[in-house]
């Protein structure tokens, strides 16, 4: 921000008060502040966000450590009585003293405007440059504005102390595989809904959500610290009709006071033996028993698992014989398969209502998220069995569209941006299972296809390393664990800083947001999602009928012309 | 006092009301008290007007001069105006002496030191030890509150003090703190402030400090 002389010859910075002056630092270490004695080091926290003026640049940076001083050894020998406070507030800012760590992510130039935007970091201001809070100006100078023409920016929080919107760039967001993290309870699904409400609303990526714990479609519960929990809204109930509930669980779904766009149904012959194969750990198959499958598979093609689940117990051993698999291995395979069969959703035969793939990719190619709640269905393998297949047939058809358009090149033929949303990540995408999975490979082959990822977890160090640095945004709530921050911070420059801001964040509602789409790593506190928020998404249903009637005539001037 | 008498005179600012208009009249009252008996750069010494009457330990005073010299008062000693003549013990109280031998109090005088610590000129206080020593018979007044926060706005008095070999440093340091406190109304933070730049002048000495701020406080 430019400065302004004053009359007096003293140049005098515009932001807010002097929070401290940089004493000493480097451009790989990161610089050190000398807190003013003034302010409170518990105004510091952690992942705060503050501007340092240098001469040339102002330095937008991020509080990562701060820590008490003493230039005396003799005042730590005898500290001040408790009751002394007038020598401690002496000594305060003198003999002992704030240092506070700051992390400079980007610098831009004094009074530039738009096209010199902010730059990555190369230099470092010099001794005594002052360092002040961020303004409002500087958040949306560097994360933009909601509300620009193209819809790009979606504000999902604000700093920290601060009630300035942060946005991210959506379109940046849809264009790469993305991640949520954190322990469980920090608000992952909250800024899940979020992220995806960002993508609907501003119609930059097309969803088919694998909603194991039926916490997006309708209805989700929200704790509220007492006994009485309370419901937010669900994508159904915000978006209407660009909204379409798939359940797997009809039943549990009505319970819950909607009736499915459609009930899922899966037939043995939709089930591959890849698919199979990535069920390995959780059905604790041994590698030969998948080789058996493909040898079912050899002779009765998309029958295999049909055929093989038709055979009694005892049959088995002589059916191995029959087709040349190992009985011991076949045995087995036909054993754990055999808890398939316990999925009401399993069918023997298509459904009258056609193939659910097909069904789900003409919602998609529509522009109509897709929901698939699994209701009462909640075990890991009808999760993973479920997300797999289906995940796999519509990247084949996302592959084939991608291909039309890269032949034709014509704009109507350019596949509409998918975004796959799954929880409980790792299982799809830890090192052995991100090889097999559909999953390890749409979050490997980036854009190419135009199918991302929106993976969710909280055990990010699960998760295969090659996959981890595929992911473009990564935004993070609360973790503890060394391994798990260190997995979040996988390919990021510069994490020093950032390990010890994850592990201090809030437990609820604070997220640290790096990566693609946003132009510096930031720590927020998660948008409120709750009434406001419904309205701002266009949702008027509990808005009173006038303010609601007004809106709308608003909206229609704004589209026809006042008259 | 030659241009001090003058309303256009610049400095007017800096004098008291009341220091002018007996200036003016020359009248038998006069509030200076003492006047200038001895004077360097550095330092002065003034023969109070009243026996007994001299400004406290740690008082700021000014010198009419033609730049108002400022001091602060580091030491008062009565004595004999003659040099054979020591005063001994009668063993009477003083209001006994004053009525049977009222002469030996014509005897006897009060003087005080005072450490040089600045001046007045046009543009207000200045740090700075004067050009010129003040004048012998100069007469010296008490300063105002309003002088006294003029010139302790910074810490450079402390920074004199401290510089200083021949006084009582500590304890010229806390009472000068006290009646600066007193001028600034009792002003906490102001202590607070002094208290951090004393705290970088005596560098290490954190007891020597916490010393000074507990008794200044007190
Ligand atoms: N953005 C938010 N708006 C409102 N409440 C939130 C938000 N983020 C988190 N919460 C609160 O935190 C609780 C836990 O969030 P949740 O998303 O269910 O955690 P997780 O999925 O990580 O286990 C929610 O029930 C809600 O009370
Ligand atoms: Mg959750």
């Amino acid at each position: 921000m430019a400065k302004r002389e004053n009359g007096t010859g003293v140049y005098k910075s515009l932001r807010g008060q002097e929070i401290g002056v940089i004493t000493r630092g480097s451009l790989v270490e990161g610089l050190e502040m000398k807190l003013d004695a003034r302010q409170n080091i518990e105004d510091m926290k952690a992942g705060k966000f503050v501007v340092i003026e240098g001469d040339k640049n102002d330095f937008f940076s991020m509080v990562t450590d701060m820590r008490l001083d003493a230039n005396n050894q003799e005042v730590l020998l005898h500290p001040p009585r408790q009751e002394d406070e007038l020598l401690r507030q002496v000594l305060s800012g003198t003999s002992t003293y704030n240092i506070v760590s700051l992390r400079p992510m980007l610098m831009m130039p004094k009074g530039a405007d738009g096209d010199e935007g902010p730059r990555p970091v190369k230099a470092i201001p010099s001794h005594f440059s002052q360092v002040q809070d961020a303004m409002e100006e500087d958040v949306a100078k560097i994360f933009g504005r909601e509300g620009d023409e193209q819809g790009k920016y979606f504000s999902i929080g604000s700093p920290l102390d601060m009630d300035t919107p942060v946005c991210i760039d959506m379109v940046r967001f849809a264009e790469r595989s993305n991640g949520i993290f954190g322990k469980t309870g920090t608000g992952k699904s909250f800024l899940t809904r979020l992220a995806l409400c960002g993508l609907i609303h501003f119609d930059k990526a097309v969803n088919l959500i694998f909603d194991m714990h039926n916490e997006y479609g309708f209805k989700a519960m929200k704790e509220t610290g007492q006994s009485n929990s309370t419901f937010v809204k669900g994508l159904k109930q915000l978006f209407g009709e660009r909204v379409a509930i798939f359940s797997l669980d009809p039943q549990s779904t009505r319970a819950r006071g909607v009736q499915p766009d459609h009930e899922v149904y899966i037939s043995y012959d939709q089930v591959t033996v890849d698919d199979v194969a990535t069920l390995q750990d959780e059905l604790k198959l041994n590698p030969t028993a998948v080789e058996s499958a493909y040898l079912v598979y050899a002779i009765y093609k998309d029958r295999w698992l049909r055929t093989l689940l038709a055979q009694e117990g005892p049959d088995v051993e002589e059916f191995a014989k029959e087709i040349g698999a190992h009985p011991g291995s076949l045995v087995a395979l036909h054993r754990k398969l055999k808890r398939l069969e316990n999925f009401p959703f399993m069918v023997q035969k298509g459904h009258e209502d056609g193939d659910v793939v097909d069904r789900i990719m003409e919602y998609l190619d529509r522009g109509i998220n897709v929901v698939l709640e699994f209701g009462q269905q909640t075990s890991m393998l009808c999760y993973l069995l479920v997300a797999n297949i289906i995940s796999r047939r519509i990247h084949e058809m996302y592959v084939k569209k991608s291909e039309r358009f890269y032949s034709t090149q014509k704009p109507e033929d350019q596949p509409r941006q998918l975004m796959i949303t799954i929880e409980e990540a790792h299982k799809f995408l830890n090192p052995s299972a991100a090889k097999q999975t559909i999953f390890g490979t749409i979050a490997r082959e980036m854009r190419k296809y135009y199918v991302s990822l929106l993976v969710v977890d909280q055990r990010p160090s699960g998760i295969d390393d090659e996959v981890l640095s595929q992911i473009g945004t990564r935004i993070t709530a609360l973790l503890n664990d060394e391994k798990d921050i260190q997995a979040v911070l996988t390919g990021v420059s510069g994490t020093d800083g950032l390990r010890s801001v994850l592990a201090s964040l809030d437990s609820k509602q604070q997220a640290l947001v790096i990566g693609h789409a946003v132009p510096m790593p930031v720590v927020i506190k998660t948008r409120e999602y709750g009434a406001q928020f419904y309205r701002d998404m266009g949702c008027l249903d509990d808005v009173p009928p006038a303010e609601r009637r007004a809106q709308v005539e608003k909206k229609t001037n704004a589209l026809y012309g006042d008259n | 006092m030659s241009t001090i008498g003058e309303s256009s005179n610049p400095l007017s600012r800096f004098m008291s009301d009341e220091s002018n208009a007996i200036n003016a009249s020359s009248g038998p009252e006069r509030s200076h008290v003492g006047e200038v008996v001895e004077s360097s750069t550095t330092e002065l010494v003034a023969e109070a007007r009243q026996l007994h009457g001299a400004p406290s330990f740690g008082q700021f005073v000014r010198v009419d001069s033609e730049v108002p010299i400022v001091g602060i008062v580091f030491n008062v000693f009565t004595h004999s105006i003659e040099p054979n003549r020591r005063p001994t013990a009668y063993g009477k109280t003083e209001d006994e002496l004053r009525l049977e031998q009222p002469q030996i109090f014509e005897l006897l005088r009060t003087e005080f030191q005072a450490l040089v610590i600045g001046y007045l000129d046009e543009m207000g206080p200045v740090q700075i030890l004067p050009p010129q020593p003040a004048r012998i018979h100069s007469f010296v007044h008490v300063c105002s509150e309003d002088q006294i926060r003029a010139f302790t706005h910074t810490d450079d008095y402390m920074r004199c003090i401290l510089n200083t070999v021949k006084v009582p440093t500590d304890e010229l340091l806390i009472a000068a703190l006290r009646q600066t406190m007193r001028a600034h109304g009792g002003d906490r933070a102001y202590l607070v402030r002094m208290g951090k730049e004393l705290s970088r002048l005596l560098g290490d000495d954190y007891d020597r400090l916490s010393s000074i701020v507990r008794r200044a406080a007190y």
